[in-house]
């Protein structure tokens, strides 16, 4: 009997790479709407303890984003926008990224749940579990649906942001959540638009690739339609104040508009990309002018008529 | 047996098979060590602050256990 022994190479991944494994730029999403749920939330936290918390938060998100590059290296290294990442790239082996992802994750969460408080870890722990089990392994690659359900993941964290300073179960941090819910469909889809080839040869369903550029160009419009009420909701049922609400419209009034756009545009894909851009944007605006709202004397409601 | 030294003259030998790092492998794990050792410190003055926060001017008191028992006459 013979046995055939892999040579592991003595790794090479710089600071960097395992940085770039943690999505930053998805992280410092995570962070902000998960500050932003920390603040609008009742009560009070010591500035420590929600430091901590939003740390527990964007380690966690860290390591949901190293454990979607773990499991996803095979689809990654066929498409053109992830073929740049640390593991296609030969910078982090698959085993090393793994074993970086399940270790923060399990650091974060058990570090949430000590310093900080269990229903939170509990959340974080679940959001983790989702992104990762319920979205990269099971319906990114067998449902056109796969962003649409999986954009729970996503919207979890203003709500462990609102756990994490104590508040209980209430309407704002189901509204928070919503907003990103309905806010992730068409973000994701104006982007698989332009980048249909690169999902049909890497095997997603992206919708685009499964039903057409028609249908998710309607789709896209009608998620829209969905989200530009949500986002003025915290206004019109009392959450927030006037100002928050005229931003809030105006906001969802230019995005309703990039789609109608996109659902016209025939040739090329200038309308998607602009509709991509804006929407993380306007997603960013809309949290902003929530941190905005309670901090110029809140609570989440204090010029609200 | 060897002294110490007569070993590290074998480690200089050619014929030596030990793994050799790259000096790209040599620097990315220095790196690597100086990130977890900044990562740890970062911890331990986490743990340190929330411990702080939470039991506030306790630190002082100590644990009720060690705390005299008052009693009222």
């Amino acid at each position: 009997m013979s046995v055939t022994l892999a040579r592991v190479e003595p790794s090479i991944a710089g600071v960097g790479d395992y940085i770039e494994l943690m999505k930053p730029r998805v992280m410092s999403l995570v962070v902000f709407t998960a500050l932003v749920g920390l603040v609008v939330a009742p009560g009070h936290i010591h500035p420590v303890i929600g430091f901590t918390a939003l740390l527990c938060i964007a380690v966690g998100a860290g390591a949901a984003g190293a454990l979607n590059m773990w499991y996803d290296a095979d689809i990654d290294a066929r498409m053109a926008r992830t073929a740049g990442r640390p593991i296609p790239r030969g910078r982090i082996t698959p085993g090393e990224a793994a074993g970086f992802g399940f270790t923060l994750a399990v650091f974060s969460v058990v570090a949430l749940g000590l310093l900080v408080n269990l229903l939170a870890a509990a959340l974080l722990a679940f959001t983790i579990f989702f992104y990762v089990a319920i979205y990269t392994v099971w319906l990114k690659r067998s449902t056109p649906q796969n962003i649409v359900i999986g954009g729970a993941a996503g919207a979890l964290p203003p709500m462990i942001g609102w756990a994490a300073a104590g508040g209980g179960l209430a309407i704002e941090p189901v509204l928070l959540f919503l907003i990103i819910f309905f806010w992730t469909p068409p973000h994701f889809w104006a982007l698989s638009l332009y980048r249909t080839e690169d999902y049909a040869r890497a095997g997603i369903p992206m919708l685009p690739v499964v039903a057409g550029e028609a249908e998710t160009r309607r789709q896209i419009l009608l998620y829209t339609l969905i989200l530009a009420p949500l986002g003025v909701a915290p206004w019109l049922l009392g959450y927030a104040g006037p100002l928050y609400g005229i931003a809030a419209a105006a906001l969802g009034a230019i995005l309703i508009a990039l789609a109608l756009r996109v659902r016209k545009e025939r040739e090329g894909y200038r309308a998607a990309k602009q509709l991509f851009g804006f929407s993380i944007l306007y997603l960013f605006l809309l949290f902003a002018m929530l941190l905005v709202d309670r901090m110029s004397g809140g609570p989440f409601g204090h010029f609200a008529a | 047996m060897m002294t110490a030294s007569e070993v590290m003259d074998d480690a200089s030998k050619p014929d030596w098979t030990g793994v050799r790092l790259t000096p790209e492998q040599l620097r990315a794990r220095r790196a690597r060590s100086i990130a977890i050792a900044l990562a740890l410190g970062a911890f331990v003055l986490v743990i340190f602050a929330v411990t702080i926060v939470r039991l506030g001017s306790g630190v002082l008191t100590g644990p009720d256990y060690m705390r005299p028992v008052e009693t009222t006459k």
